[in-house]
Formats: structure tokens, sequence, C-alpha cells
């Protein structure tokens, strides 16, 4: 067990290194950061290279990445070129947003998407059963963009009932800003949330529609169904835990993927999380800012998968984790 | 036998809404230029001052812009045909690329075993574990901006399912006692990799196919949405519901939302295509 | 369960307590801006960048300032004269005090002009520019400063009117960290610093002892919000008082809400350069893709470029009215622009007999690059500009890209014709920058990355930039102007307008034409 553990995180480690190696060259290959940082429409060519040099933009990238690696050592990924602040900090001030945004919408989606879940499965085939399939084959397709996009449509444009943007009034607590403190910043997140929820909730059904199909075939069920438990405590009692493992998983994954792939609605919804910091971040060539959003995404992600498998192995004897 | 598991898992084309639906998009996508009435990437054709007309008004090219026009002039019923063909076009060749590239490696890997098999799984796994949106994110920016390089980042993302599906298939076919024949009579290697190993790949890889053909529209729809996709006078459909976007909060809606609506319904009909040859193949229906 | 509901009210109840406190209502008297400047540091003499100058003219003031004509007014400085043609004496105001009590004197001036001489290192250079031909700087008595310069710079307090003052400090100069500390902030300015949070919020407080009498607000609190959307819906939402940078398309919809909106041509212009030093460009070939020589330098291909660019669609359509169609570097109207270049209609069929005349009847390809996202209205221009010139025959790729690998590209030569802009405190630093031959000892051409050169330009040009500020120098940086752009090195589009719109709080407020965004700017209404 140690051993596979070991092995997980010295794969993580590689992974990890790998993509900063990628990112750092990608970014370096896009451009000159400093043209974001001089007033361009004043400064001469002179001004550009000497805070090119300041930067360290001059030295070659070997020695640069060197250099970024030394400083990664020390838990240092640089300060942003742009906010003029150390990046890692800069990305933990924007955790919070992004936090909270995942965080309900799994809130609302785990419940919705089991319950609509266990209500396909009961009968497979059924017209309900292949209503809600058939739903979540479009929610599914629905872009996220497009989906976001609807969303202010109707729920800001036309209607006004909901802001089209933004995080609105914050409160503090444990020493970071948060939204749903306020009623002013729950409004603000109903619309974000509502779009990471949709695709959640299909995904969640699904899983859970297989899950129970697949349950209620045993034997153990239709016992109890012999023994005359009344239906509902079946499904409550029985199938719930039996289908829960699966359901906890992805839930944990795509709470994960949550963080990394909320750069969509963030940037729609004005969102100043961690997806928003990432993709204005690409755009202004914000390298330090870049490394470390990447890193922290890989590594949030890493770590869950390595959760995952090693609480499977240890649950089900079935299945052997290869280091 | 390959031949017929193949027909077997392809969905009846007349039964299937779905599949209408689809072969409607690509027939409009190959017509494009017959059927739209403007060639927006053509500027002479443009009318400027016409720019965010509302849909049903009537351009001075003498037809009516059925959809209304973008914030440049260009008509938006006419810029879905053509979008269409940009996010097929590069959806399937890269998709294709990656499933070719995908069996290949992960028959090798089963195949050649060892220290192949190693790195080529090893590589697969890093992928893997990371979120897709991620690796295509690295992958544009390093590769930059332009069609091709979205197809090489679509490949990028890609290919690592493929590889996976094909090993564990491959994998489970070289325990099997003809291929121990096979070794016995010194086949060469190409024969067992080609007559035996690949076809038998091809199948599962197949029911994989269509999801990521959706996977590839919605990835390409979104990098280009975020403004690392396609280029500018070339929209597609993603990138044309980006340029909407700003006109969204003045009520200008549908220079976003019927190319999203275009997109959407493309993306729909694959799904439920793929669930239909999935339901084939796995006929105890309990798959994802 | 009994206990797990329990907490659960208990937290219920602390979430609704936490939200009465936040939602107090603000005092009449505060004054609360949306902004899209992010204030990148405190130190007032970090970089020259508009969000810089604009939020920390609130805590530092200038010996001398520009209106919203462009004119200099007197700031810390009451008058100052030219006392030989190097040798400039500005008198202090008197009374005047640091936000820490310490009186303000010629000390501080000198302190001021030593520590961007000498102290600050680039990245932090910006400011050299405008002390670079200061040679010396002397108090001759507590409320009297000399400038000695090399050479003569008649514009040398125009230059000074960019550089905050500074409290001197015996224990040497101040660095960039220290500053950004925000505990030494030390103006002489009508607000005080509060606190700050670098990309997210600047808190000022009132100078009760300022010089020029009791500033309108007691509080002022900049928000910075980079999304135009998100600052437009914190307006509407009444989540601030004040927003600026607003978007062209949000204008009406904000109107509609009951709120104001002012607008302002900016002191600016977005324009096409050529790339007329090479030889042969990048991706400009002939119709068939074979490498042409380069076209620009034919004067015949520019005008009809020129004559085939729908200027007045850019600012009617692109940018809804919100930007003025341009024919030289800043809005006509302003010091040293001419009455006589106004932008031309387009003529496709002149256009196009001229590129014929020039040895093109057929026309020819080329890419036209730009930046996305950096100005309003620069993708879209593009794309309208390759429409505009396919009408004359010219077969245009638009090619938009973020700002900074733009500019790479740009610097690394891989385009031939290009979309840049450019701004300053006067025209003719546009003009010198943009226009004069590239000569880096003259300090001309800065950005003349197209390498025109036109000798008969730079000595008229030269020759005005010496005359003393004034109406005969207007005139004949005019002139100037008017010679060079009848050789059409670049291509000016518009001058995008700066638009703010404010809530009821405010009673009116003045646009200024650099688009600076302060509460200066804003009088409160008497509720």
């Amino acid at each position: 067990m140690t051993n596979v553990i070991l092995g997980r995180f010295l794969q993580a480690f590689l992974l990890l290194l790998v993509m900063s190696l990628i990112g750092f060259i990608g970014i370096h290959s896009a451009g000159n950061p400093v043209y974001n940082i001089v007033n361009v429409e004043t400064a001469s060519a002179e001004d550009i290279r000497e805070a090119t040099i300041a930067l360290g933009l001059d030295q070659p990238l070997w020695v640069q990445y060197a250099r970024f690696l030394e400083n990664v050592g020390t838990g240092n990924f640089g300060t942003s070129y742009i906010y003029h602040l150390p990046a890692f900090g800069l990305l933990l001030s924007k955790l919070p947003a992004t936090f909270e945004l995942a965080f309900l919408a799994m809130l609302l989606a785990a419940p919705i998407g089991t319950g609509l879940g266990l209500l396909a499965g009961r009968h497979p085939g059924s017209v309900l059963d292949g209503l809600i399939l058939r739903s979540s084959v479009f929610a599914l397709s629905i872009p996220s963009f497009w989906l976001s996009m609807l969303l202010i449509l109707v729920g800001a444009i036309f209607t006004g009932w909901f802001p089209s943007g933004g995080r609105g009034e914050t409160s503090s607590l444990l020493g970071q800003n948060w939204s749903f403190l306020t009623l002013d910043g729950l409004r603000h997140l109903a619309l974000p949330v509502l779009a990471l929820a949709i695709p959640n909730i299909a995904l969640i059904a699904r899983l859970a529609r297989s899950g129970t199909v697949e349950v209620e075939r045993l034997d153990f069920t239709r016992f109890c169904r012999a023994k005359g438990l009344s239906p509902s405590r079946i499904r409550l009692r029985h199938t719930l835990p039996n289908i829960s493992i699966p359901i906890v998983t992805i839930v944990g994954l795509q709470f994960g993927g949550m963080l990394a792939f909320a750069v969509v609605v963030e940037s729609i919804f004005a969102w100043p999380g961690i997806g928003k910091l990432l993709i204005d971040s690409i755009q202004l060539l914000d390298r330090p800012v870049v490394m470390a959003t990447l890193t922290f995404v890989s590594a949030v992600f890493v770590l869950l998968n390595a959760l995952v498998d090693i609480t499977y192995s240890i649950l089900d004897p079935r299945v052997r984790v290869s280091a | 036998m390959i031949g017929m598991k193949i027909k077997r898992a392809l969905p009846h084309p007349a039964l299937s809404v779905s599949g209408i639906i689809l072969t409607c998009y690509v027939l409009a996508a190959v017509a494009a230029p017959l059927l739209a009435p403007q060639n927006p990437y053509d500027p002479l054709q443009i009318f400027g001052w016409e720019a965010s007309s509302p849909p049903g008004s009537t351009g001075s090219g003498g037809y009516r812009y059925l959809l209304g026009t973008d914030g440049l002039g260009r008509d938006i019923a006419s810029g879905i045909l053509y979008g269409l063909r940009i996010s097929l076009v590069v959806s399937l060749s890269g998709t294709i690329i990656a499933a070719v590239i995908g069996l290949s490696a992960g028959v090798a890997a089963a195949y050649f075993g060892k220290w192949i098999d190693i790195i080529i799984m090893r590589l697969v796994d890093l992928q893997l574990s990371l979120p897709t949106m991620l690796v295509a994110l690295i992958a544009i920016v390093s590769l930059g901006p332009g069609i091709d390089r979205i197809i090489l980042a679509l490949i990028i993302v890609q290919w690592a399912a493929f590889a996976r599906i094909a090993r564990g298939v491959a994998l489970s076919e070289t325990g099997k006692s003809y291929m121990d024949a096979a070794s016995l009579l010194r086949l060469p290697s190409y024969r067992v990799i080609f007559r035996h190993l690949l076809p038998n790949s091809i199948a599962p890889a197949i029911t994989l196919l269509p999801v990521e053909i959706g996977h590839a529209i919605a990835l390409e729809a979104t990098l280009s949405f975020l403004g690392l996709g396609v280029p500018i006078d070339k929209p597609s459909l993603g990138s044309m519901v980006a340029s909407g976007f700003q006109y969204l909060l003045t009520g200008q809606y549908w220079i976003s939302f019927f190319p999203g609506l275009a997109l959407f319904g493309l993306i729909a009909s694959i799904n439920f295509v793929g669930e239909d040859v999935r339901r084939r193949f796995d006929p105890r229906g309990s798959s994802l | 369960m009994g206990k797990k509901l329990r907490m659960g009210m208990l937290a219920a109840a602390a979430a609704l307590g936490l939200c009465a406190a936040s939602v107090l209502p603000s005092t009449a008297q505060e004054l609360r801006v949306a902004t899209s400047y992010k204030l990148l540091t405190l130190d007032p003499h970090y970089a020259v960048l508009n969000e810089n100058i604009a939020l920390l003219s609130h805590i530092y003031e200038r010996l001398l300032y520009q209106d919203e004509a462009l004119n200099l007014k007197p700031g810390l400085a009451t008058s100052w004269k030219r006392l030989s043609e190097t040798q400039w004496e500005f008198k202090l105001r008197e009374n005047v005090r640091f936000q820490d009590g310490s009186a303000f004197g010629a000390e501080d001036v000198v302190y001021t002009i030593k520590r961007i001489q000498g102290f600050l290192k680039p990245p932090s250079g910006g400011f050299q520019a405008y002390a670079k031909s200061i040679k010396s700087v002397t108090a001759s008595d507590p409320l009297t400063v000399v400038v000695e310069t090399d050479g003569s710079v008649p514009t040398l307090p125009l230059q000074l009117s960019n550089i905050f003052i500074m409290h001197h400090e015996a224990a040497g100069f101040r660095t960039t960290e220290e500053l950004n500390s925000g505990a030494l902030a030390n103006g002489t300015g009508p607000y005080k610093f509060d606190s700050w949070q670098s990309g997210e919020t600047l808190k000022l407080t009132r100078n009760e002892d300022y010089w020029g009498g009791k500033p309108s607000w007691s509080e002022v609190t900049f928000r910075i919000i980079e999304s135009p959307a998100a600052r437009v819906a914190a307006l509407v939402a009444q989540d601030v008082d004040l927003a600026d940078f607003i978007p062209a398309r949000d204008v009406e919809g904000v109107k509609k809400r009951g709120l104001k909106v002012e607008s302002v041509s900016a002191a600016r212009s977005n324009f096409l350069q050529f790339d007329l030093g090479r030889e042969e460009l990048p991706e400009v070939t002939d119709k068939d893709g074979n490498p042409i020589p380069n076209p620009f330098r034919d004067v015949r291909v520019r005008r009809a470029l020129a004559m085939a660019t729908d200027r007045q669609f850019l600012a009617d359509k692109i940018l809804l009215g919100y930007g003025t169609a341009a024919a030289q570097f800043f809005p006509n109207g302003l010091p040293g622009t001419s009455a006589n270049l106004v932008p031309e209609p387009p003529d496709y069929e002149k256009a196009k007999a001229l590129l014929a005349e020039a040895g093109y009847p057929n026309g020819f390809n080329l890419s036209l690059a730009g930046s996305s996202g950096r100005y309003p209205g620069d993708g879209e221009t593009l794309q309208a500009i390759a429409q505009n010139w396919a009408r004359a025959g010219i077969g245009v790729k638009p090619v938009a890209v973020p700002f900074s690998v733009f500019e790479t590209n740009r610097a690394g030569g891989k385009y031939a014709v290009w979309y840049a802009g450019c701004s300053g405190e006067a025209v003719d630093i546009c003009l010198n920058a943009v226009v004069a031959s590239p000569d880096k000892e003259r300090g001309t051409g800065a950005l003349n990355y197209g390498n025109y050169r036109n000798p008969a330009f730079d000595d008229a040009l030269a020759k005005a930039r010496t005359i003393e500020v004034g109406p005969e120098r207007d005139a004949a940086i005019a002139r100037a102007a008017e010679l060079v752009m009848a050789d059409q090195p670049v291509i000016p589009l518009y001058h995008f307008h700066h638009i703010s719109a404010y809530g009821g709080k405010v009673a009116s407020y003045t646009m200024h034409p650099r688009g600076w965004t302060t509460a200066m700017q804003a009088v409160p209404s008497d509720k």
C-alpha cells in the first residue's frame, strides 16, 4: 500500500514537472509580457529593453526555467508581472470565489441528480426513464458558454431578476470574502451556479440511474421486496447506499473539475475566481500567475484522482491499484 | 466476421431521428455555398452599414437576413452554414487522427509490452488524470492560434482515450489461443497486428468515436469562444457566439443565440447517435 | 439531530447578521467609483500609466496640471517663467502642508526630481523621460525653484505637469516597496490614503487641511472592476456612484435606468502604420501569392488605401457613435491640431484608379495585424477595413491577437501594416514619436516602427518644437502635421471617446480628454 501511494506521488510529481515545462515554454513563445507593463504609447525602445532585463526575460529560456524551479522549491512562484503581488498569494485570494461557486453548484447538483437517477432507474424503459435520459443528453450537449448566455438572456436581460455578472456584495468569514453570506451576493451567485450545476445534474442522474438498474436486478433487492418492504424504503435504505460510491466519486472529481473548468462560466459572468484569473493571465502573458494556477489545478486534480483510486482499493478488494 | 460486428453496431439510419438530423447537418455543411445567400468570407458580398440588422430584414444584396446580421454586417444564417463546415472539419479530422494514433499506440503497447507499454501507458495515465480543458488550454497556448493548431490540440487531448481502450482489447486478444498459435507459426508481427489486433480494437473504438467528436466540437467552440481558436475572419460556430456576446446586453440576442442553437443541435444529435451506437454494442444498456 | 439543527440555525443567524452589517447605507458624502484602472503601485514615480496618474493624483499633486482643454494650470507652483534659454523659475504656493503636517517647499521639488533621475531603476523608470532634459534643480529660496536644462526645452512646464511631488526625507529615498506598504503615502493632495488592495480597491479620506479648500467628498472608494459589463452592472445596482470606460453599446441601457452619461473625444488616436523600411514585406503578395516589392513605399498606394478606408463607419457602427473619425493624431480643436485635416469619405473608384496608376491594376494581398481587446473596437476595425479595402481590390487577411503577442510580433518584424495607437500630453509628442525619422540622439521617432523618413517634415517639426508654448507654436505644429499627412505615412482611423456614467449622488462630472477618473471631477449633488 505504501508503495502504491509513493508511486502515485512520484507519478504526480513527474506530471507536474512536465506540465510546468510545457506551460513555461508555451507562454514564453507566445510573446513578451513587458508590453503590458510599460506604456507602449510613450515608451521608447530603450525603456522596453530595460524593463525586459529587469524582469529577467532577456535570459535564455533554460536559465529562466531553472530560476523558476529554484523559486518553486522554496514555495515561491514569483511575482505577478501585472499585479506586482506574489503569484501564489494572488491565486489563493481568488480561491474562495471559485470554491463557493463550485461548492454551491455541487450542493444543488448532487441531490437533484441522484433523485432523478433513482426515479429513472426504478422502471427502466418507462416513459419517465426515457424522458430523464433524453433530457440528460440534451443537458450534456449544451456548450457551457451558450448555456451561460441563455441564463443571462433569460435571468438578467428579459426578466431583470438577477444581475448579469460580478460577485456583488461580499462579507468576511475566516478572513476571506464570501458572496454567499449576503443577499446581494446570493443573487449574483444564482446564474453562474445554475450554469455549472445543470450539466452535473445530468451526469449524476445518468450515473445514479445505471447504478439503480444494476442494483435492483440483484438478489437482495428481490428479497427485500419479497419481505414486503415498501419500495421507497428499499430505495432509500438499500439502493442508495449501494450506488453511492460511484456517485461520491464523480461528485469529487467533478468538483475538482469545476475548479479548473469554471474558466468559461467565470469569464462570462465576470466572476473573479481562479478560472478567470487563468484566462486573463494567459491573455496578458503573466507567466508567474499562469504557472501558479496550472500547478495548483493540476495538483488538486492529481490528488483527487489518487484519493479516489486509493479509496477504491480500500473499499473494494477486487480493484487493485497499479503503481 | 469483423465486418458483421461493425454492421451490427451501426445504427439503422432510417430509425433514428437524431441520425436524420445529423445527416442534414452534414449535408448543409457540404452544400453551404449553394444554400447560403451570402459568402461571409467574401468582403465584397458584405454590406457593413447593415450591421446588427434584426432577423427578417432585407439587405442590399436583395435577399432576406433570415436570422439577422452580426456586428460587421455578415448574414448570420450564411455564417452558420459556413461556420458549421469549420466546426465539422476541425472536430472530425482531429478526432479521426487522434483515433488512428491512439489505436496504433494502444495496440503497440499491448503487443510489444515491456518498456514500450510502460512509456505509452504512463503518458496516457498522465493525460487522462487531467481535465481535458486544461490540457487543451496549455496545448493551444503553446501552439498558437490557427485552424491547424486547433486540430493538433484536439489530437493531443483525445489520443489517450483511444489508446487506453485499444490496449485493453488488444491485451485480452493476446491472451487467446489463436495468438499462441500465431507465435508458434512464427507469423511476422505486422501480420499479427494488422490482421488480428487492430481489427478487433476498432469496434470498441467506434463506440467512442461519436462521443469524442461531440467533445471535440464543444472543445473547439469553447477555445474559439475564449479567443484562442480559429482566425477572426473565418469564424466557427463558437467564435460567432463569442462575437455576439458583447451585443447580448443591448438586446441584440440573435448574433449569439442562433449560432449557439445550431451548435447545440449539432452536439445533441451527435450524442444521441452515439447513444444508439453504444446501445447496439452494449445490449445491457447499463453503461453511462 | 436536534443539535445539528441548532447549529444550522446559529449559522443562519450569523449569516443574516453579517448580511445586515454589510448593507449599511453609505454616507451621503462618500463617493464610490468603479474604475477599470488597475492601480498597480502606490509609488507615484513607478510607471507613466494613466491608472497611476489618475488615481494617485488624489494623494499627490504636481507643480502644474493640464485642464480639460489641455492647457496648463497652476498647481503647487503659482507661476513660472523662463529666465533664459536654459533656465526656468517656478514660484511655489505658500502655506501648503503635506498630509503629515510638514510644510511644502522647494526642497521637496528638488528631492522629487532627484529621486526620479538617480534613484529609481527599471522597470520603474518611466518618468525618467520627463526629467531627462533637466541638468540641475536648485532651491534659490524656500518657495522658489530654478531648473536648468540641457539646451532649450520650451515644454519643460508640460513635462513637469506629469510629476507628482513627494515629501523629502532626510533618511534618503523611499523605495517602491516601502511606498507600496501604504503607510508612507504622504502628498499635498485633497485626499489622504486610507487603504489599498492591489487590483481590488483604493480607499481615500478627505484631507481636511487641503490648501484649496475643503474637498467635496468625505470618503472616496475606488473599486477596480476590469470587466466593462460588471462596471455597468455595479452602477445600475447602485453599488457605485460613478463608473468609467462604459462600453458604447451599454450607453442606451444605462441612460434608460435614469443614470447620466458624459463623454469626451480622447486626446489620442488609433491609426494604421505601414512598414516602409524593408524592400519586401511578410505576407504582401500579388493576387497569385507571389511576393512583390514593398508597395507602401509609393505614396499613391498609401493615399489609395486611405481613400478606401471608411472611417465614419468605424466611428458610427463599430464605436456606435462614441468615436470621432480621424485625419490627424488629436481631435480637431485641441492645441496643435489643424482645421484643414478632416477625414475624407471613402471613394473606392478613385482608390482603384490610383492603385492602377501606381502599377497595381489588380490590387494585391496583405495581412492587416492588430490587437484584440486592447482598444475599443480594435478587432472589429481590422475586419471592417478588410471589407473596405476589398472594394479597392486589396485582399486583406485580418489578424487579431492579444496585445503583448501583437507587440512581440511587431517588434520581430512579422507584420507589414498594423493597427496602433498614440497618446500624450500634446499632439506634437505623437507627431514626434510616430512619424518623425527614428533618431535616438534627437529623441525622435520612438514609435516610428515603420521607419518613415521625411526630412522636410523633420525640420518643420523640430523648428516648431523650439517655439515657446502658445498660439504661434500650435500653428507651426499644425502646419507640420498638414505637411506630413499629405504624404500619408499612417492612416488615422478614429479618436475613441472616453465615456463615464454616474448616479444621483453626483450632480455633474467633467470628463478629461486624457481619460483620467478622479473624485475631483465629480461635483456632489445637494441631497
